[in-house]
């Protein structure tokens, strides 16, 4: 294919990259979005590079070929710690386990894809109309109804059935999201069904891949361990959930701001985090956070907030918090945080005011090195562990989403940590993709 | 011969158009059916996307048509003033007045909060 000068041009832009995120790929897409060489991108349509990060499951090899073949030709795929396809195994795909080289072998990927040295990934899925037209005369043409025919297949979307908000009904339209859909959490699929823009059902048809927890979360259920380090996790685990709502809120910089800090979260540098982490505050409320992007819907119920436990039970007004039963911790001046209406915005306020109080925890701890006292219960970011790990609650979203507009109902999402965690630490199973290298 | 001279303009306006529009895609492939369906992530839609839908800002337009239509109105007037003087605001203080009235009930009835 003859490549056009559009097309050389395009090969110095920074590489643009669709994440179909699996399990365990989350630490790969955080590395990226950090990299100004490295576009991610929300729409396979906008593309170069589909980066496939993480298992992917059997049941969601379907979804992945249809997200494949929407990039644009000419394109590339890319596996990191991930099975390619069976049908291109053949075909010679790249493969790689080491996070260091992955922005390396994306913008050499791009770069060769453009400029056409580089085999582009071939066609999965055949190239006819997945629902024909289906018309009632000789050459498809006509047929009963409003419009004349099944267009393409699908049913209109009719019949109306009643309205939630003010009794206009309107057409209702049904769809599957997910699995790979970028603005919600990676592995969640769920049926939706919408009129005009207010959620009328939402049924989970897959949860969303269990969340890693930082090692030192695992290391404190055995022994006594650093306060300042667990801390410091916690901020990181909840400034990577403020990076995604701000990324949804269409607030990017401040989205790369909460980022970049979730990367500096480190004990040397702890005297500036807090001082940063009040400036990113303050920036998030000039720039209209919280009132203009966060609505003050999705409030859970108590026991809906009891069952998810963490953050979220606290927003609540649920007083529970495994920290105030440590020893250390009271030591520490540790005193539990709590809303009243857990909400979106009540649960972001939360949120917030629970970083900068890990923040002074860090602090103090570090100066005066202080550890757990307690093995018996531990608090992680996704909410207490006690004897078991924190387990999926995204059935909930059954019951909280239907009423509220699609965008207040993404934003609900962003709010909410509803995955499981996992029981592999974070970085154990990036020494065992090494190993598997 | 004006009106041969003017369809060759037309005609050559109209192949470069077309030159100018297949020109750069000359080199592009035609997307494949399964790039054109719509990007939902992996899933698909269960009915077609033709739906009845409420534009639910519909009022609102109404309402800045109508306001426009009261500055259309104005300008003519600024000039019937300066001959008619009094007159001629009283007359515009009674368009107003109607117009208030239909702004407060608009008000009343909502159309002023955005959906």
């Amino acid at each position: 294919m003859a490549v056009s000068w559009l097309s050389r041009l395009a090969a110095h832009s920074p590489a643009t990259v669709f994440p179909a995120l699996g399990m365990r790929g989350e630490e790969a897409f955080y590395r990226l979005a950090l990299n100004p060489r490295v576009k991610l991108v929300d729409s396979p349509r906008h593309a170069s590079l589909l980066l496939v990060a993480g298992g992917v499951p059997p049941e969601m090899q379907e979804s992945l070929r249809q997200v494949h073949d929407q990039l644009p030709a000419p394109f590339t795929t890319l596996w990191y710690q991930s099975e390619p396809l069976l049908e291109l195994q053949q075909a010679g795909v790249e493969k790689l386990d080491s996070l260091e080289a992955l922005p390396d072998v994306l913008v050499d990927a791009h770069r060769k894809t453009l400029r056409g040295e580089l085999g582009a990934s071939p066609r999965l899925l055949p190239d006819k109309p997945p629902n024909p037209w289906q018309g009632l005369g000789d050459d498809g043409h006509g047929g009963e109804g409003m419009m004349g025919g099944v267009p393409y297949g699908r049913p209109m979307a009719m019949p109306p059935t009643e309205d939630l908000r003010d009794g206009l009904a309107l057409d209702i339209l049904t769809f599957r999201l997910g699995p790979f859909f970028p603005l919600w959490p990676a592995g969640l699929e769920a049926e939706v069904t919408l009129q005009g823009d207010i959620v009328q059902q939402f049924a989970v048809r897959s949860p969303p891949f269990p969340r890693t927890l930082a090692p030192v979360f695992f290391e404190a259920r055995k022994q006594a361990a650093p306060i300042a380090r667990l801390e410091l996790e916690w901020t990181r685990y909840h400034l990577r959930a403020l990076f995604h709502a701000l990324h949804l809120a269409g607030l990017p910089d401040l989205a790369l701001r909460a980022l970049q800090l979730a990367d500096d979260c480190d004990l040397a540098k702890i005297a500036v985090l807090g001082k940063r982490f009040k400036a990113l505050k303050r920036s998030l409320k000039c720039r209209g956070f919280f009132a203009l992007h966060l609505p003050k819907r999705g409030a859970l119920s108590k026991e809906q907030a009891q069952t998810l436990g963490g953050y979220a039970a606290r927003a609540a007004g649920i007083d529970d918090d495994t920290r105030a039963e440590d020893e250390s911790y009271r030591r520490l001046g540790f005193s539990l945080i709590a809303q009243q209406e857990s909400n979106t915005q009540t649960r972001w306020r939360q949120r917030l005011a629970e970083i900068a109080q890990s923040l002074t925890l860090a602090d103090r701890a570090q100066q005066d090195n202080v550890v757990t006292a307690n093995l018996e219960a531990l608090e992680t970011p996704r909410g207490p562990w006690r004897d078991e790990l924190p387990k999926d609650a995204s059935a909930l979203l059954e019951d909280l989403l239907p009423g509220l507009e699609w965008g207040e109902a993404l934003a609900t999402i962003a709010s909410l940590d509803l995955a499981a965690a996992s029981q592999w630490p974070r970085e154990a199973q990036e020494k065992r993709g090494e190993g598997a290298a | 011969m004006a009106l041969f001279a003017l369809l060759v303009i037309l005609l050559i306006s109209l192949g470069g158009g077309l030159l100018l529009q297949w020109w750069p895609s000359r080199y592009q492939t035609i997307p494949t059916y399964p790039q054109r369906a719509p990007f939902l992530g992996g899933g698909l839609p269960d009915t077609h996307a033709w739906s009845r839908y409420h534009v639910r800002y519909y009022p609102m337009t109404l309402l800045l048509i109508a306001f426009e239509m009261e500055m259309m109105f104005m300008y003519p007037w600024a000039v019937v003033y300066v001959a008619e003087g009094m007159k001629a605001v009283m007359e515009m203080g009674m368009f107003l007045a109607i117009l208030s009235v239909g702004i407060l009930y608009g008000w009343r009835e909502g159309v002023f909060k955005w959906q």
